[in-house]
């Protein structure tokens, strides 16, 4: 038995991994450094995490195999502009196109304004209407006296 | 944050000229390919996934700002384009720690008698990781690669998965003991067949 309390066992695996990663602070290291050569079961640990890493190091390069950016430079020749872009270098390019839709707009309403206002669109006379007569035009007359008087009208 | 070249290239990029976007493309296209690779594991969908992604980064470069680093932005893009087609799949699977410490404890320290660097230097080690890989969760999978792979730091790793520092800390400790665990256990099956 022993009067001491018992130590907490530090570093844990987090700390451990940062320290391989080389993310912790002066103190931190110093500390990990410290334990890791009293305890050989987070030395072995540490050697696993080192392990693993190599591991990783002597994974192939896989590459690609072609020309990406040739590529991507047709799809981009034949594709829309960054929107930003375009709004800062591109804002009088449209000026023709706006000046023209504004003057087919303005012909359009002055145009339209010479027919309502002017009092001389009258309606014209509506002959076709006749085809709602009781004798549809061109039939032969079979004598009825609403014929002749129809005729008269002419 | 961007080195001077490259914040020239990027600022050419956004005013529209498509050769420096094109030698941006080809500074980082294979190691977008590489991680997008192992995120999905097909080669012909890491393909088109990595051309999908510069295409992205060109619609976004708007929005680029100078104080973000281009590589951990560029990569935040394939993140997403990667597990987009993970979720996909529903291959995405998520694991508590408490599930991954459970076995882990079972397995026998490596044999401190051989070199850390010697362990998995063989084309079989390499295989039996590249397999290991791929079964971790994605989560696990990404951080290890960025940490591994890219050698990001941990502040590079939390800018691209727009995680805390602290997160990346605990997460990229989780996926490293299950990447072991995993390892142990396949290096296992290898003695056993």
């Amino acid at each position: 038995m022993t009067d001491q309390p018992t130590p907490m066992h530090a570093p844990d695996l987090p700390e451990l991994s940062a320290y391989l990663d080389g993310e912790l602070d002066a103190g931190g290291r110093l500390r990990v450094a410290a334990h890791l050569a009293t305890c050989p079961g987070c030395a072995a640990r540490l050697a696993e995490l080192q392990a693993l890493s190599a591991g990783f190091r002597a994974l192939p390069e896989e590459k690609l195999g072609f020309d990406l950016a040739g590529v991507i430079e047709g799809r981009l020749a034949h594709a829309p502009r960054p929107t930003a872009a375009r709004g800062r270098r591109d804002w009088w390019a449209g000026l023709p196109v706006a000046v023209g839709a504004a003057a087919s707009i303005a012909a359009g309403v002055f145009m339209g304004s010479t027919l309502v206002a002017g009092g001389a669109a009258t309606a014209p006379r509506m002959a076709a209407m006749r085809v709602f007569d009781t004798m549809p035009p061109g039939n032969l007359c079979i004598g009825l006296e609403s014929c002749y008087a129809k005729g008269s009208i002419k | 944050m961007a080195d001077d070249a490259e914040s020239g290239l990027i600022a050419r990029a956004r005013a529209g000229e498509h050769r420096a976007f094109a030698v941006l493309v080809r500074q980082y296209q294979d190691r977008v390919f590489r991680f997008i690779l192992r995120m999905v594991g097909a080669r012909d969908e890491a393909m088109d996934l990595t051309q999908e992604t510069f295409m992205k980064a060109h619609q976004a470069l708007p929005g680029w700002r100078p104080e973000t680093q281009f590589r951990t932005w560029l990569f935040r893009i394939a993140h997403n384009a990667a597990l987009d087609v993970l979720r996909r799949r529903e291959r995405i699977e998520f694991v508590s720690l408490s599930d991954l410490s459970a076995g882990e404890e079972d397995h026998a320290l490596p044999d401190p008698a051989r070199q850390p660097d010697e362990r998995l230097a063989d084309r079989q080690s390499i295989e039996l990781l590249e397999r290991t890989l791929q079964e971790l969760p994605a989560e696990h999978r990404e951080i290890l690669l960025l940490r591994e792979v890219e050698d990001m730091s941990y502040t590079e790793i939390a800018a691209t998965l727009g995680i805390a520092e602290g997160t990346v800390k605990s997460r990229i400790a989780r996926a490293r003991s299950a990447a072991i665990a995993g390892y142990q256990r396949h290096s296992g099956d290898n003695r056993d067949d």
